[in-house]
């Protein structure tokens, strides 16, 4: 096939094919414009002062610090998550009509390889696109916030640009990595000439994530022990600590967002076993029949709670150091206080940017779930409309709506916040000494109530929204298509 | 007064009319097949008659009571509880069993699990597909598949029937096979059937003979033909 009719096929859809392949550019260009902004952090140069190495021309602390940088950097890619998983979801948009197209095409005399090479290369175009868009609003962001102030500070690095081959590799990696994303999604998909068949695993979830989450904990608890052990070259044991703390985060990560598949099996179960009413039964049997629905949906929902519960607990045990460290000070010299209030505010404020990332991750976490709903029930809008016409209520389908969308998401929320919680406690130990004087660092109930509030808020306004798509996938008129 | 009437149906997809004035009864036990070619308006006719779409002209009566002024919520009780309602394919709910899929309009109208369980499962038994009780649509062929749709059609005893091209994604045998239990069960219930079709072999199953042609009734006088059986 040449180049020209690959592009034009796949160019070549109805309006919800032009939605997807926007919503694809769309988080193709925030991904990038979130990846160029960690690249630029990490060239800003730094000079050597006293106390440490920093870049004083910078108004920030968190930019002007070098130490500080690396957090704001793996910020910045954590963003990325909810963004890359939102464009996983928006791949799923209008795909009974591309399913029908690419059966079409292959009708026509298309390869299986073709078609899926039609499917990939519109992920890929889509994604150039929004790279393209996310390079001109990085070079043109730069240019709009370069304002230094009346010292000659500025409040962003908008006066380092990274490498031109890091910016290439961005440019390139993102719409390649989209594409090989596409081509993974379709591979349980075979593109026949009378349809699309889509194999799906009937086999229920086994708990063998719980052991994820486990081995998740252990490794981030061996960090501080095995600290005291490498007392050799600091950049070494640095290199090596991190690597075990990031694969402990992982672990745990992906252990809770793949549990979420066996908790989603378990209770449909249940609500089968014991609902008594149709909107459950219909519920819990849509739970059972495709339980990693929610480990997909909920994957960058899930990802971010679990990084915010972490942050929660990392808050609590800093401020409970710091309380320790002012009570140690009281009793050496009752009438002085060690730690500046000056002090205390940078590192809580530090800790606020970073909630302000997760709310930020969580929005967009959401967004990919309204999408994945929607989808979902257009995809069934068919067989809904045939149960209202046969006298269903609406209500009750929609109860099923919420109740299928509502339980994964809370139990997997709780083991989210949960894990994270338990991630820093077993990072930083359940109390804090010094001189002295030993404090039990608290379990933050009120923060990890407040982000479980909010992600549940979350998921309610994208039932919410789904139901609207519910009230119009039901409408008779879908009987006649 | 006929069981269930129609008069002066008028119903439009945009700029396009799909009915042009229709008149129709139908009395109770009888099984009227409406026939006519792709496109004339059979199935328009059909949701107007069952309530699922409101005319944009005319009355529909059911039993003296004028049905396509009640409210949505009104008609899709009317549905649930008099009614039954038979569609080409695409109607039983994917996740679940069969047996729960016949179940479900008794589970809706307020019936206990193992009282519908038990219903369903003698619904099952008389369309010939007790086997396939915990089988899950997937798992069954086309014509099981529509018989479990009977089954779930019938399992309210509805007083009417709406079956829209019922056999139309079936082979000959599997179709006959529907039609035959349908019609079956649907007289010893005395249960008034309407069907839709464009096949003159499924029309033969029914008492009566409706053709349409572009939105209204044959003006050939071929429009209604007499007992077929």
């Amino acid at each position: 096939m040449k180049p020209g009719t690959l592009v034009r096929l796949a160019l070549a859809g109805t309006r919800s094919d032009t939605v997807r392949v926007a919503l694809t550019g769309l988080s193709a260009g925030l991904a990038t414009l979130a990846y160029l902004a960690a690249l630029t952090v990490i060239v800003i140069p730094t000079v050597e002062d006293g106390g440490g190495r920093v870049s004083p021309q910078y108004r920030h602390a968190l930019i002007a610090e070098a130490g500080l940088r690396p957090g704001v950097v793996v910020v910045l890619v954590l963003l990325t998550v909810p963004v890359l998983a939102l464009a996983g979801q928006c791949a799923l948009l209008g795909a009974p009509s591309r399913d029908r197209r690419l059966s079409a095409i292959r009708l026509a005399g298309a390869s299986p390889g073709q078609a899926i090479a039609i499917a990939a290369t519109e992920t890929g175009l889509a994604s150039v696109l929004g790279t393209v868009v996310g390079l001109g609003a990085y070079f043109g962001g730069r240019e709009f916030l370069h304002r230094p102030d009346a010292d000659g500070r500025l409040p962003l690095p908008t006066d380092v640009v990274p490498p031109v081959w890091w910016i290439a590799a961005v440019c390139v990696g993102i719409p390649v990595v989209a594409m090989l994303f596409a081509v993974l999604q379709l591979r349980r998909v075979a593109v026949t000439p009378f349809g699309v068949v889509r194999r799906v695993r009937t086999r229920a979830p086994l708990p063998w994530p719980g052991a994820l989450i486990v081995v998740g904990l252990i490794a981030t608890a061996t960090v501080v022990p095995l600290s005291r052990q490498l007392e050799g070259d600091p950049e070494e044991s640095g290199a090596l600590l991190l690597v075990v703390l990031l694969c402990g985060l992982g672990c745990a990560t992906i252990g809770v967002v793949t549990g979420t598949g066996w908790i989603s099996y378990r209770t449909g179960w249940l609500m089968h076993r014991f609902g008594r009413r149709p909107a459950t039964l219909l519920a819990a049997r849509r739970l059972m029949a495709d339980p990693w629905s929610g480990s997909r949906t909920l994957a960058a929902l899930l990802a971010c709670l679990v990084f915010g519960g972490g942050a929660a607990g990392v808050r609590s045990s800093f401020a409970t150091d710091f309380e320790a460290e002012r009570l140690a000070a009281q009793r050496s010299d009752p009438s002085g206080v060690i730690i500046e209030p000056r002090d205390t505010d940078f590192y809580f404020g530090a800790f606020n940017l970073v909630n302000i990332a997760i709310g930020v991750g969580l929005v967009i976490a959401a967004g990919g779930l309204i999408v994945a709903l929607a989808e979902s029930i257009v995809s069934r809008r068919r067989a809904y409309a045939a149960l209202v016409a046969t006298g269903v209520p609406r209500s009750t389908l929609a109860k099923a709506v919420m109740w299928q969308s509502l339980v994964p998401a809370a139990a997997g929320i709780v083991v989210a916040l949960a894990v994270g919680a338990a991630l820093s406690q077993s990072l930083f130990g359940d109390e804090v000494e010094r001189e002295g004087i030993v404090l039990e660092v608290p379990v933050p109930v009120d923060d990890l109530a407040l982000l479980g509030a909010g992600a549940v808020a979350a998921v309610l306004a994208v039932v919410g929204v789904g139901l609207l798509f519910l009230r119009a996938s039901t409408a008779l008129e879908e009987l006649r298509v | 007064m006929s069981y269930l009437s129609a008069r002066g149906l008028v119903r439009s997809y945009g700029r396009t009319p799909a009915l042009r004035g229709v008149n129709l009864d139908v009395e109770e036990g009888e099984i009227v097949a409406v026939t006519g070619p792709s496109g004339c308006g059979k199935s328009t006719l059909l949701h107007c008659l069952a309530g699922i779409l409101r005319p944009d002209a005319g009355e529909v009566t059911y039993r003296g009571r004028r049905i396509d002024t009640l409210s949505e919520g009104a008609r899709a009780a009317l549905r649930r509880t008099e009614f039954g309602v038979l569609f080409q394919f695409g109607q039983l709910v994917a996740e679940l069993t069969a047996a729960e899929n016949v179940a479900l309009p008794l589970l809706l109208a307020g019936t206990g699990r193992r009282e519908a369980r038990t219903a369903a499962l003698s619904w099952l038994d008389r369309l010939g597909v007790a086997d396939f009780a915990d089988q899950r649509p997937g798992e069954m062929s086309g014509g099981q598949q529509q018989r479990c749709a009977v089954a779930r059609a019938l399992v309210t005893e509805p007083r009417v029937l709406f079956c829209d091209e019922p056999t139309g994604a079936l082979d000959s045998l599997a179709g006959e096979q529907v039609l035959g239990h349908l019609v079956r069960l649907a007289r010893e219930q005395r249960t008034t059937v309407v069907l839709v079709t464009h096949d003159v072999q499924v029309a033969a199953y029914g008492d009566r003979e409706i053709m349409l042609r572009d939105g209204a009734a044959d003006p050939t006088g071929l429009g209604t033909v007499a007992a077929q059986q």
